[in-house]
């Protein structure tokens, strides 16, 4: 099974170009501005803005999708009871305590398209950063961190790190969980207990497993010359060149329309 | 000239508990030169690979270790060791950091503190030379084993070092893998000049470098050319290492009273050494005879296919249409390339994975009615030893037992039973599995699925990762199964020389067919049919050819070690 983690989408495109910091504010920037829309106007305007961004990271709008798959039951119930609790606007249709109004209605719209937005507008930072782009983003917006003692450079290296092993670990557990079948343990079936006397003979493997990676990466990290932050530089020279002050420009001025819209319409 | 000069160098490893510790490193003296390519032999525990730690620094023994000009004691120049001399190690995934190529590539110029703009031709440069640029934006975790290690290997360039130390880079691959590893070593030796220290166990990666280390209790017990080294086959064996096939060829030889070089390693120059010689006219070789199988059909696939991931992006047919028997007391080598839908197959057939369609019969029942029947089928997984919880050995071989609900008593045999048949007795019992050797780690493993009782046992890679004299154990361990307790045997395996000794029956799987299914006489005797399948050619069964070629009429049996040398001494002039 291969898993995708970070749902990093490695292709080339101008938004994948950007610098990790100014995608990290921008999404800051773009949540802002989706919280404060409330017309159909500033949506329409953000969802075409929303999707000139997508089109522009030449990733398969599928994969933006597949990201809301998970959190499409938790939209649809919150539709669900906007349209069936609100008490607001003129009553549509009633039964018992059921009632659809149709400020209900708009309400679950807004509440939905405001969702979707959200989640497929954060999707562009993480398909179209790698996890080590953006350990190193936030790493660099941290920084000031450091100054009070906080080993900012080392939390990022064990996130990287971290998000590293997941498909390794995965797939070990996957083997151990088969092999350990294969020595007759029943994992689909059994009560509580017995469920959770079986995760022994997988933690204890998956644990020994990880320390001795642990160990053999730690003395790789050494052998490649790594001793901290200390005299380290990066390959990607993180300055902001013109399409990232360009980018940035473009994120303020959208927060500011929806703004504008939100005070004007 | 001289790169790592080292003089009496000790290390121990700290003690643990009650263990003795011993000298890892006894009284060794060294010298690489500038441009060597040394390969290293030793079993394990020889002390092969703390001596490769020590030219990185990672390990400082005691005595005087030199490398590159700099004295390894002093502290301050640990880092410039580190530069100049680049490790590789043996397990890919433990030494990869980056979640994306290029930038794994970038990491060891980066804690150098290189420029970025000379970084970054770096990591060009480096992917270049391990053939690994069109993957530069990759993720690791999607690529195979040999190009994890080629993409190790282009992290350790773009540290633009003057020696690799390779650590057993080749253990964990597969012989598609192990080949795009040892060209790229060779490459970059031919065409960089780097020095080379090699460290493995297979003995014809060895052979292709051009000084040989064996290291044996902490010291070096040969060192020469490799040619020189391994014709003293005694020695070699005493040091429980194995030598090329046509160096033991010529070396029985030799023994019979034949007048052959003792040194050779190739098949061509057998072949030649062969000819002076001079074959008879006439000449018998006498076919083994074959224990008849019994027909009984122990199990049966029908029409089973199997899907990966259906109706999704990642679809694909990891088997297409499968029919296979096997009969009581065979004993199956099921061969074929990684993703060739072996693996699945031997999950499918011990029920741990539901056919997509068709199905499993053992004895005539389908082995998804009942839980009970598929622990009649054992199957031992690669890297068995990972599986390994318990507190004790004992414990470790009861567990299966103990989930079958057997009793005490029963459960007191049993584990004794197993324990026996992979030669370790009561000695073991209490002893933590976690304190044994690699083999002995293995041998519990394969003592855990014994216990069951299977009819059946299947193994995945049984051998893989170990040194040769673990290997043969296990290997014939796994012999005396099939002839003491009348066990059937399914083993997969990437070498084919075993395959060609011990197995009755061949299954060569492909893009999730069989691509053959039958006696290995067949198929080992026919080197054409081996391309065609993409398979490696035994050694032996390249000498024959060789020899065929010349018009010498070599029978097609003759592609094991023990048949060339039964076919050479009937068959050559004395």
């Amino acid at each position: 099974m291969k898993i995708t983690i970070g749902r990093h989408y490695p292709v080339e495109s101008p938004i994948h170009r950007l610098d990790a910091r100014v995608k990290i504010v921008g999404v800051f920037l773009y949540v802002t501005a989706i919280f404060i829309a409330k017309g159909a106007a500033e949506y329409a305007v953000a969802a075409i803005f929303t999707f000139i961004v997508i089109y522009m990271t030449n990733v398969p709008v599928k994969m933006f999708l597949s990201g809301f798959k998970n959190l499409a039951v938790i939209i649809f119930f919150t539709a669900i009871l906007n349209i069936f609790f609100s008490n607001e606007g003129n009553v549509i249709w009633k039964a018992g305590i059921l009632k659809i109004t149709d400020m209900g209605i708009v309400t679950a719209i807004r509440l939905t398209v405001r969702l979707l937005l959200l989640v497929i507008g954060s999707s562009v930072l993480t398909l179209t950063t790698s996890p080590m782009e953006l350990t190193y983003g936030l790493e660099s917006l941290l920084k000031p961190l450091k100054k009070v003692g906080v080993p900012v450079h080392e939390i990022a290296m064990m996130i990287s790190i971290a998000i590293r092993f997941i498909p390794t670990l995965t797939e070990e557990l996957e083997k151990i969980k088969k092999a350990q079948s294969a020595r007759g343990v029943d994992f689909e079936s059994g009560n509580f207990m017995q469920r959770a006397k079986n995760f022994i003979p997988l933690l204890v493997p998956l644990f020994i497993s990880s320390f001795r990676r642990a160990d053999e990466l730690a003395m790789a990290m050494e052998s490649r010359g790594y001793r901290g932050d200390e005299g380290r530089t990066r390959m990607k020279k993180y300055l902001l060149n013109v399409q990232d002050k360009r980018a940035g420009i473009i994120m303020v001025v959208f927060l500011v329309i929806i703004i504008l819209m939100r005070i004007l319409i | 000239m001289c790169f790592i000069d080292g003089k009496n160098l000790c290390y121990k490893y700290g003690v643990y508990g009650d263990e003795k510790s011993t000298n890892a490193l006894n009284d060794i003296n060294i010298k690489i030169n500038r441009g060597e390519f040394v390969a290293v032999l030793g079993h394990n525990g020889s002390g092969k690979s703390t001596l490769a730690k020590t030219f990185n620094a990672l390990i400082i023994p005691e005595g005087d270790l030199v490398i590159n000009g700099l004295d390894a004691e002093k502290e301050e120049n640990i880092w410039e060791i580190r530069k100049s001399v680049g490790m590789v190690f043996q397990n890919p995934d433990n030494q990869i950091i980056a979640s994306v190529v290029e930038e794994d590539a970038a990491f060891g110029p980066e804690n150098l503190g290189v420029k970025p703009e000379e970084i970054v031709k770096r990591v060009e440069f480096a992917l270049e030379n391990v053939g690994m640029t069109e993957y530069r934006l990759s993720e690791p975790s999607h690529l195979s084993g040999g190009q994890k290690q080629r993409i190790a290997i282009a992290g350790i360039l773009a540290m633009m070092p003057e020696c690799i130390v390779l650590d057993e880079p080749t253990a964990m691959l597969d012989p598609i893998g192990r080949r795009e590893v040892m060209q790229t070593i060779e490459k970059l030796k031919r065409e960089k000049n780097i020095t080379v220290v090699l460290i493995t166990h297979f003995m014809d990666e060895a052979a292709k470098a051009e000084r040989l280390i064996v290291m044996n209790e902490g010291k070096i017990a040969e060192d020469g050319k490799p040619k020189d080294v391994f014709a003293d086959v005694r020695k070699m064996k005493e040091l429980r290492l194995d030598v090329p096939y046509m160096t033991e060829i010529a070396y029985e030889l030799k023994n019979c009273g034949f007048n052959i070089k003792e040194d050779i390693s190739e098949c061509g120059e057998m072949a030649e050494e062969l000819l002076k010689i001079g074959f008879k006219e006439k000449f018998v070789f006498e076919k083994e005879k074959k224990e008849k199988v019994r027909d009984e059909v122990i199990l049966k696939t029908e029409n089973l296919s199997y899907i990966y991931e259906e109706n999704s992006v990642f679809e694909k047919k990891a088997l297409d249409n499968i029919n296979i028997e096997i009969r009581k007391g065979e004993f199956i080598g099921l061969i074929g390339h990684t993703g060739s839908g072996k693996s699945t197959l031997t999950q499918i057939m011990n029920g741990l994975i539901k056919p997509s369609s068709g199905r499993v019969l053992f004895k005539g029942r389908d082995i998804s009615d009942d839980k009970k029947i598929r622990m009649k089928i054992g199957l031992i997984f690669q890297y068995p030893e990972y599986q390994l919880f318990e507190i004790n050995v004992f414990d470790e071989v009861a567990f299966a037992l103990k989930n079958m609900g057997a009793d005490e008593e029963e459960i007191k045999e049993r584990v004794k039973e197993a324990l026996a048949a992979v030669d370790m007795g009561e000695e073991y019992y209490e002893k933590s599995p976690f304190g044994l050797s690699g083999g002995e780690k293995r041998r519990v493993a394969i003592a855990s699925i014994l216990v069951m009782q299977p009819e059946i046992l299947i193994l995945d890679e049984p051998t893989a990762g170990l040194d040769p004299k673990t290997r043969d154990d296990i290997m014939k361990n796994i012999v005396k199964m099939k002839n003491e307790m009348g066990m059937t045997v399914v083993m997969v395996s990437h070498s084919m020389e075993d395959i060609a000794e011990i197995a009755d029956r061949v299954i060569v799987m492909k893009n999730g067919k069989t691509a053959y299914d039958g006696e290995k006489e067949d198929i080992f005797g026919d080197n054409e049919k081996m391309k065609n399948m993409g398979l490696d050619i035994p050694k032996c069964a390249m000498l024959a050819e060789i020899l065929r070629n010349k018009g010498i009429d070599v029978p097609k049996e003759v592609f094991t070690v023990k048949n060339t040398i039964k076919f050479l001494k009937g068959a050559l002039v004395k």
